[in-house]
């Protein structure tokens, strides 16, 4: 994937960089957001990661210039002020998804790459398939190898984003965020429990895991 | 008090305001009165010096001059408050207390005129009262003039303006003396609210205003401004309570990590484990701090909103509630606890839906967290009788003793010999935060009682005002 860094901490642009390069994607660089606009200008990235304060434009200055120009590539947000109205501004000036610095590297990985999925599934399917778990989104029946899957509502909503972001990881403070919408620290380990429900049902029986465990990240949902 | 401040404080410069006003407005009844009392003077003389006329006039007519002149005689040596002067047809000098006629000889049979008179009173002094009289042309050819002195007018109005300046003398003194008394009250009432703001500004936060509950507005204001410093105090010492909780909570995990990464330096380095652990182990312990961290930036931010919800929506606590019993119950029941909820329908809240919810989370945490296993967790939304909103999360754990839920209430931290768990004393802080900030109240309450081999429990309520 190409990403577009707009950071102007050059030790977090290097390490940042250093990292998605690292994770199979193709980063470059702008030092603030007038010359971050001028590279997205160019065209041909999947994802923008853009930092919230920077000097001359800032962060929020940017995106909404992007989305006056039409420009509907994925923004990330990054930002230090993680207050409920910092997101909210952040996601009405037109970002994607907003995560608070300072932020495991996983987490970012995560996003971005849950980000440049959300473009490409643009269809509206009816059906998710991942491997020969399949699910059924109008009848809301979940089948694995032509077996049926008995799930509670919420664990039906939470099987579906991760199959959506199949072959990803996906973070725990993700799922909060997207399946239940919710943000807040749980401070235990709520997600995992409800993950090892969900397991126990889509795996056991089974004769390999698909619902795997990323350390240090989260979660991915693997064929 | 030198002048200049005295002139530059408000209460004088309004006295003096007042005084003014005042001045013009005695100036203008002086003015008014005088004008009506000389003019009432004059027509009172007119109609005397008529009434006077007619009866000499008639004297003549029927009498004759000669008769005229002996009731002129007879009337002055009466001594009475008229002046007569009488002349013969060929101009001379008859009878009277006037020397010549005021006004020329005319055409006219009447005509009146006021003029000066010089005269003695009783004790010798020389006056010179205005006289206002009328001169006739007798038929046979004289002159008569009759007129009366304004002297007495003229006295009682000297009188009166003189009583009124010394009135206005006397009220400017008392004024300015009433002035400088109040303005000097005020300042030295100023002066003491003044001391408090510097002693606060210098750094004193215990400094207090007196107040004598007299219900003025200087008291108010020391209220006021007590009320405020109350608050004030309140917030520095939950910052400084904060500040303290942090040491303990980011002394722990910091105090782990480093532990933890000299262990794993030195099994590394006796090639016993890979640098790889101990560098994730690191990284856990560092997740913890940053999760402290902002837990105490939000409560510093709650707090500095000053009791006023950020971003505040209406919702219903009930959903709310739902999503919590939906997320919180595996978590319980893997933990061998038994979760139950209990939630009434349609409790709209104006809040932070965020922090409410982590609000909540964190005493339901609690509550998973201190109940044994084998023992329960409920977690209840209601409406009270008083209308209010109340979550309330009951467990079976150990519970708090009545004597120290006050304390646990006011601080709202983990008690000490609970301190081997993982560190909720922030959270339960921010818990107290987020309830400030809405208006709303904890209670602490003994649970079920025994249950499990276990208890008494404990109830922990979050008490919020519904939505408008």
């Amino acid at each position: 994937m190409r990403i577009l860094v707009v950071e102007d901490d050059a030790e977090a642009a290097t390490a940042m960089v250093r990292g998605l390069t690292e994770a199979g994607h193709e980063p470059t660089h702008a030092v603030d957001g007038a010359f971050g606009l001028l590279e997205a200008q160019k065209g041909g990235y999947d994802v923008y990661v853009v930092d919230r304060m920077m000097p001359r434009l800032d962060g929020i200055g940017m995106v909404e210039t992007l989305r006056k120009d039409g420009d509907q590539t994925p923004v990330l947000f990054l930002s230090a002020l993680g207050e409920v109205e910092d997101r909210v501004t952040g996601l009405n000036a037109g970002a994607d998804d907003y995560l608070v610095k300072p932020y495991a590297f996983s987490e970012l990985i995560a996003r971005v790459e849950a980000l440049s999925r959300r473009r490409e599934s643009g269809s509206v399917a009816t059906m998710l398939k991942v491997g020969e778990l399949e699910m059924n989104l109008i009848a809301r029946t979940v089948h694995r190898a032509g077996k049926e899957i008995d799930l509670q509502p919420r664990e039906f909503q939470l099987l579906e984003f991760l199959m959506r972001h199949a072959g990803q990881s996906v973070t725990r403070t993700m799922l909060l965020e997207k399946v239940w919408e919710y943000h807040f620290d749980p401070q235990t380990n709520v997600i995992d429990v409800h993950i090892s429900r969900l397991r126990a049902k889509i795996d056991k029986g089974f004769d390999h895991a698909m619902l795997q465990t990323v350390r240090g990240a989260g979660y991915r949902l693997e064929p | 008090m030198k002048l200049p401040s005295l002139l530059r404080r408000t209460p004088f410069r309004l006295t003096l305001l007042f005084l003014a006003l005042f001045a013009a407005a005695a100036s203008a009844i002086l003015a008014w009165v005088y004008f009506a009392s000389a003019s009432e003077a004059r027509t009172k003389a007119e109609r005397d010096v008529r009434g006077e006329m007619q009866v000499l006039t008639g004297i003549y007519k029927e009498r004759g001059y000669d008769a005229l002149n002996r009731a002129l005689i007879d009337r002055t040596l009466r001594d009475n408050s008229f002046l007569y002067l009488l002349k013969n047809p060929d101009g001379t000098q008859v009878t009277g207390s006037l020397t010549d006629f005021p006004i020329a000889e005319m055409e006219e049979t009447q005509e009146w005129t006021t003029f000066p008179f010089t005269d003695t009173d009783v004790e010798g002094r020389v006056t010179r009262p205005q006289v206002r009289g009328v001169q006739v042309q007798l038929t046979g050819g004289g002159m008569l003039f009759v007129g009366q002195s304004l002297g007495d007018t003229e006295a009682y109005l000297a009188r009166l303006t003189q009583a009124l300046w010394t009135a206005m003398g006397i009220v400017l003194l008392l004024g300015l003396a009433g002035g400088v008394l109040v303005s000097r009250n005020l300042e030295r009432a100023m002066s003491r609210l003044n001391k408090v703001v510097t002693a606060v500004q210098e750094g004193d936060l215990k400094a207090r205003a007196v107040v004598r509950n007299s219900g003025d507005e200087l008291d108010e204001l020391g209220a006021g401004l007590n009320t405020m410093l109350e608050r004030l105090e309140g917030s520095m010492a939950s910052i400084r309570h904060a500040g303290d909780a942090i040491a303990h909570d980011l002394r722990s995990p910091l105090t782990r990590m480093r532990a933890k990464l000299e262990v794993a330096l030195m099994d590394a380095e006796a090639g016993k484990i890979d640098g790889v652990d101990a560098v994730q182990l690191a990284l856990d312990e560092a997740d913890n701090l940053l999760k402290t961290f902002n837990t105490v930036l939000a409560i510093a931010r709650l707090q500095a909103a000053a009791g006023r919800t950020p971003d505040p929506k209406v919702f219903d606590a009930a959903d709310l509630a739902a999503d919590m019993a939906e997320l919180y119950e595996p978590a319980s029941e893997d933990k061998g606890l038994e979760f139950s909820a209990e939630i009434e329908r349609g409790l709209m809240i104006e809040g932070n839906q965020p922090f409410l919810a982590q609000a909540l989370a964190n005493i339901i945490d609690n509550a998973i967290k201190y109940t044994p296993t084998g023992g329960a967790v409920m977690l209840r939304a209601r409406r009270r009788s008083s209308g209010e909103i109340e979550y309330s999360v009951t467990d079976t754990g150990p519970g708090v003793p009545e004597e120290d839920r006050e304390r646990v209430i006011e601080r709202f931290v983990r008690l000490d010999n609970s301190r081997t768990e993982a560190g909720s004393g922030l959270g339960l802080s921010l818990v107290g935060a987020v309830m400030e900030a809405h208006g709303g109240r904890i209670l602490l309450d003994e649970g079920p009682g025994e249950y499990g081999g276990f208890g008494p429990g404990l109830r922990v309520a979050l008490v919020l005002p519904a939505a408008e």
